[in-house]
């Protein structure tokens, strides 16, 4: 009786095991990998703005409080962006005849919203509230990084799913006393109150900070 | 390849038979053995949906990823948090305070105005849904001119040549039409106009006119006067064909007082009477409830009044009366009769008399000066206008409002005659397209005005934002009949320059929605002593709304619960909405006795030919248990001809009200079904184990509903947290309204699925009604997620999309959902809903005016009630930031006029939830599932008269 696969179906066969574990690769990369990576989260890359805006030089540069433009993230869920109006404080002094705050100025004189690009974009199903972050210890710098490095600002975290995991199962370490909230690149010293009194201080341990329902509705 | 029937048919004989037996019971199963689908193609559909699943789920993202900057931050805007702004909702030209939640600008959510008589806090499903018509796109279509486009500059121009011609004709032949009126500064308007002009006339008209009880206050008082019904003060109520409970403008409180005497925990419990033809929501709540036709109700009522007011022992009434009339006598001071508008004048007339013989004047009624600017009778005065119209004698008519052309077909018929039809109407409707002229009205949220309550208060009711469509305010279009430009608000300040001098005072009142000290005083009228006895003599004739002298067969012609006179019928929320008694969404089937069907041999959905005279109308019919023999309910509203969401959905029987003659009714083959939610998520129990009932005797004898299980469980876990959230609904307060339906569809952003769904029963309400019926006694429950804290549908999903959390939230994780429906099938209440298609992205309505707190769910989505999570949020967020009590309600809760709803933290001392929880009458559903609910009920009790029978 004659065989019923000749010599070259052991190539086949090769093939076929070979393109199984290529595909089971691919899957592997493609579904945990490939999100896991800068180009999906889009960490690192300097957004474009139409108003070319350095954080640097605002922040570490001028010294200006987070709040002095974000003004609602201590009462809001929305830390707010700075009208027009802010912008010109300043530059109604200073700049006055800049081209690249020419937009600002437009804004103001035709009473347009200037469209920023969003550097930070959460899903639509994601909850976030700013003023309780703010309010129980979470620096601006735990999420939005040390601005005041950044002349064009790109997100510095990936704020993923995980990201935010990483704090509301272990918040303790990353709380802040409440006067360097809004600091940039503070670092725990002899005076600062253990993770331990924090937490107290803030109340974090009473409610189950990793309920679905915190964040998802 | 054959035809999935042959395969049927070649099943053996025996088999065949039962197939087509289970066929009959089952119309979903025949109707799937009857469609033509062949196996290739299910094979393909079924490849096509398995590919394209995971397509439409995958989230292409924000199209816009913008942030917008304000040039100069408006005043008091904070992004991310609510501004709430006071004004009135009109029902029937009469204000109801509301109070409108805004983001970011944007009108996103009604509440009630606790601070407002007519409103307490409670609201109606049309207030509710007034956010639909406000953002309505149908509304955007600017004027028109002979049904054509034209600039907005031409309406000015129209209006320049017809104050020219006014000043040379001093207005002749020029009418002004419009609905009842409170608004003291439009009135104040229409004034101006008549005095200007002399010689125009204002005619008022209203699709279904409160004539007769107009016309019973002058036959009892010789004024027309308002009846402020006061039920909390009531023992006894007698309600004659009433609309206490129904949509009128002293629904809400009439409600409020009446639920808060119908808990034997909380208050001493009132006892009520319902003589009705057919039931309202005042009949589904009472005591004892009487069907009789409206000839046996008006010789009733006469028995009744002259047991009253003479005397005498009712000898050949039904055998319900004498303790009937001896409960009424023993009560007086403490007993109240309420006859609705559908009633004759005579009975009105009568009802005056019977009140101030119980001494209910002052007590358990109050009557004051009507709110209507010039009240007449809108019936006459609009036929008077119709004569004149088709006499040729109106040269210019400005419609005000409203949709004449609708609800008056010899109206459109006499327009042909007018020169100049103006109609500013807030919606390119039929009265729009029948006029040469159309003037888009501004929405009421757009516009500033005044509006009195029946009891008087006026309130100014102040735009919550720039007309969206260019609409202009009806005191702008009426204004420049007497200049170009008229400025609204200065008119309104104008008018109330006496009470609010300073902007101090008119901001007060702006913020409370009232004006302080507007309320009419209570007027002390005295009966005319003929009062009663025409009141007796003219019983026998027919009322308004009763068409026909056929004997036996009475057609009463009333407005759609869910859509009023049909000013409502564009609004998909409410087409939606099941009818309160029928439980029918979107269609009007002909309500018939179940007697009268037997003898037509008709079921629900059958085709039936009503005829009046020689007008006849096709229609579905529905059978009503508990209607009056002899008694067909047509509801109007229905069968708009314009409309993106009205048109073309129920059938139009106005033309039918106008007729006069013989009733005839037939049966004409074929049916159309009636999409009913009634029965299609049942629970697997017995209906009296559902719905608790108890007497008042016996409750105060001792007994109580049953406590079954609750504590059986080996495993048992509570959750942990700070906060227990947790619902008590009373069921004694319960009318049935619909506000919380509405309230939290809108609150929810929940879809919207049209008739063909409903009738698939993939209606999305996260909250439902079930009603309850057994003989005369009658009960509705409204239905939500229980919040087990043993959840059934936990324990099945395989995704992990639907968890607990500490608080006792079952909630859902929608990203999470594949659609596997197990959650659903596993819940013993029913009460989940699956979006079986993008319903969402299907609505009409601009993305603008969804609930930016909730996540808009897509096709493949379980979802279900959350206890208004965003809400709980905004306490949980404002305790922990600022302090202040977690203190959250949800939104069937703040809607609801009778607070049968009662929400709260049930670790808080002084939660009103956590004492209702202790309520003896508490009991939870289906207990015997031992899923440990976090809502539950108060039982119904029911305060029978063991003398009057059942």
């Amino acid at each position: 009786m004659a065989a019923i696969f000749g010599p070259e179906a052991n190539l086949g066969a090769r093939l076929v095991l070979l393109a199984m574990a290529g595909m089971a690769t691919l899957l592997v990369g493609g579904w945990i990998v490939l999100p896991r990576t800068d180009w999906l989260t889009g960490r690192g890359f300097p957004i474009q703005q139409p108003v070319p805006f350095s954080h640097q030089h605002h922040v570490a540069g001028l010294g200006l409080d987070c709040r002095f433009c974000h003004a609602t993230v201590e009462t809001s869920a929305n830390a707010g962006l700075p009208p027009g109006y802010t912008c010109m404080t300043c530059h109604s002094q200073v700049w006055t005849q800049a081209a690249v705050l020419a937009p600002v100025r437009q804004s103001l004189l035709q009473h347009r919203a200037i469209a920023w690009n969003r550097v930070t974009n959460l899903p639509d199903y994601v909850y976030f509230d700013h003023s309780i972050h703010v309010a129980r210890g979470v620096a601006c710098e735990s999420c939005h990084g040390r601005v005041d490095r950044t002349a064009l600002l790109d997100k510095q975290h990936s704020l993923s799913m995980g990201f935010c995991l990483d704090c509301h199962r272990n918040p303790a370490p990353r709380l802040r006393p409440p006067d360097a909230v809004f600091a940039m690149g503070w670092q725990r010293g002899p005076a600062t109150p253990s993770p331990q009194a924090l937490m107290r201080l803030y109340h974090v341990g009473d409610r189950n900070l990793t309920d679905c329902t915190l964040c998802h509705r | 390849m054959p035809p999935l029937k042959d395969e049927v048919a070649r099943l053996p004989p025996a088999a065949l038979a039962e197939a087509e037996r289970m066929a009959r019971q089952d119309g979903k199963l025949s109707a799937a053995l009857a469609h033509p689908l062949e196996r290739r193609r299910i094979l393909t559909l079924l490849a096509s949906g398995a590919i394209a699943g995971p397509l439409g789920r995958c989230d292409p993202g924000a199209a816009d990823r913008h942030l917008y900057s304000a040039a100069e931050a408006p005043e008091g805007i904070v992004p991310g948090r609510t501004e709430r702004f006071a004004t009135a909702h009109l029902l029937e030209g009469h204000a109801r305070g509301i109070v409108v939640t805004h983001r970011m600008g944007r009108p996103l959510k009604v509440e009630g105005n606790p601070g407002h008589p007519a409103s307490l806090g409670g609201t109606d499903p049309f207030a509710q849904a007034a956010l639909f018509d406000l953002y309505d796109p149908d509304r955007a279509s600017g004027p028109l001119q002979g049904g054509e486009p034209v600039a907005p500059a031409r309406v000015a121009t129209m209006f320049a040549a017809l104050r020219a011609d006014l000043a040379a004709s001093r207005g002749r032949g020029f009418r002004i039409l419009t609905e009842p009126l409170t608004s003291p500064s439009l009135g104040r308007m229409l004034d101006t106009v008549l005095a200007r002009w002399p010689e125009a006339r204002w005619h008022q008209h209203a699709p279904l006119p409160r004539s007769a009880a107009f016309a019973g206050a002058m036959a009892a008082y010789g004024k027309p006067l308002s009846v402020l019904p006061n039920p909390a003060a009531a023992d006894v109520i007698l309600g004659l064909d009433s609309d206490l409970l129904d949509a009128w403008p002293w629904q809400l409180p009439a409600a409020r007082g009446f639920a808060s005497r119908r808990n034997p925990v909380r208050a001493p419990m009132s006892r009520v009477y319902a003589i009705e033809p057919t039931p309202s929501l005042l009949g589904l709540q009472a005591d004892h409830r009487f069907a009789v036709g409206s000839v046996e109700l008006h010789r009733i009522a006469g028995l009744l009044a002259a047991g009253l007011l003479q005397g005498a022992v009712p000898a050949d009434g039904p055998p319900w009366l004498v303790p009937l009339l001896s409960d009424l006598k023993d009560h007086h001071g403490r007993a109240l009769v309420h006859v609705g508008p559908h009633q004759p004048a005579a009975l009105h007339a009568l009802c005056h008399a019977m009140n101030a013989a119980l001494g209910a004047p002052g007590n358990t009624l109050t009557l004051c000066a009507p709110a209507l600017h010039h009240p007449v009778d809108p019936g006459t005065d609009l036929r008077d206008l119709v004569e004149d119209m088709a006499a040729g004698k109106v040269e210019t008519l400005l419609v005000l409002g409203g949709n004449p052309c609708f609800i008056a077909p010899d109206f459109l018929a006499a327009l042909g005659r007018v020169r100049r039809a103006i109609a500013a109407c807030d919606a390119p409707n039929e009265t729009a397209l029948a006029c040469g002229w159309y003037v888009p009205l501004a929405h009421a949220m757009e516009a500033w005005s005044d509006a009195r309550a029946l009891d008087g208060t006026a309130g100014i009711c102040q735009p919550q934002l720039r007309p969206l469509y260019a609409g202009q305010n009806p005191l702008s279009v009426l204004g420049q009949c007497l200049e170009a430009v008229p400025d609204s608000r200065a008119w309104l300040r104008a008018t109330w320059r006496d009470r609010l001098p300073d902007d101090r005072a008119w901001q007060a009142a702006l913020a409370a929605g009232v004006i302080a000290g507007t309320t009419f005083p209570t007027l002390a009228a005295t009966l005319r002593p003929a009062a009663a006895s025409t009141g007796m003599a003219g019983t026998g004739m027919a009322g308004t709304g009763t068409a026909g002298a056929s004997p036996g067969l009475d057609v009463s012609f009333r407005a759609d619960a869910r859509l009023g006179d049909g000013q409502y019928a564009n609004n998909p929320w409410l087409q939606e909405l099941p009818d309160p008694l029928t439980k029918t969404a979107w269609d009007n089937p002909l309500r018939l006795p179940p007697r009268l069907a037997g003898r037509l041999h008709a079921r629900d959905g059958d085709l039936v030919t009503l005829g009046i005279g020689d007008r006849r109308v096709t229609l579905p019919c529905w059978i009503v248990p508990g209607q009056a023999e002899g008694c067909v309910v047509a509801t109007l509203g229905q069968g708009r001809r314009t409309g993106s969401t009205a048109r073309g959905v129920g059938t139009d029987l106005y033309p039918l009200r106008l007729a006069r003659g013989a009733v005839d009714i037939r049966r004409v083959g074929g049916r159309r079904e009636v999409a009913c939610t009634m029965g299609q998520a049942e629970m697997t129990a017995e209906a009296g184990d559902i719905l608790r009932r108890i007497d008042l005797s016996d409750f105060q004898a001792g007994a109580r509903p049953d406590h079954v299980g609750g504590d059986g469980s080996l495993y048992h876990r509570a959750p942990p947290g700070p906060a227990a959230w947790a619902m008590s609904i009373d069921l004694n307060a319960c009318i049935g309204c619909n506000a919380c339906v509405t309230a939290c569809q809108v609150e929810n952003n929940i879809p919207v699925v049209g008739r063909e769904e409903v009738l698939r029963g993939r209606v999305m309400h996260w909250i439902r009604i079930d009603r309850y019926e057994t003989g005369s006694f009658s009960a509705f429950q409204p239905v939500l997620c229980m919040q087990c804290e043993q959840a059934p549908c936990e324990t099945v999903c395989p995704v992990g999309a639907t968890v607990h959390d500490a608080e006792g939230l079952n909630g859902m994780v929608y990203n999470r959902c594949v659609g596997t429906r197990f959650c659903s099938n596993n819940c013993p209440y029913k009460v989940r809903r699956f979006n079986y298609f993008a319903f969402a992205a299907e609505e009409r309505r601009p993305p603008a005016s969804r609930n930016p707190d909730v996540t808009v769910r897509g096709r493949g989505v379980m979802e279900k009630c959350s206890f208004c999570l965003q809400r709980i949020a905004a306490a949980r967020v404002a305790h922990d930031r600022d302090g202040v009590p977690e203190h959250a309600e949800t939104a069937c809760q703040a809607a609801c006029p009778t607070r049968a709803i009662s929400f709260g933290d049930l670790n808080d001392a002084q939660a009103e939830v956590r004492a209702r929880k202790r309520s003896p009458l508490d009991y939870a559903l289906l207990p015997e599932q031992n899923t440990r609910p976090r809502v539950t009920y108060e039982a119904r009790v029911s305060n029978r008269n063991p003398a009057a029978g059942t």
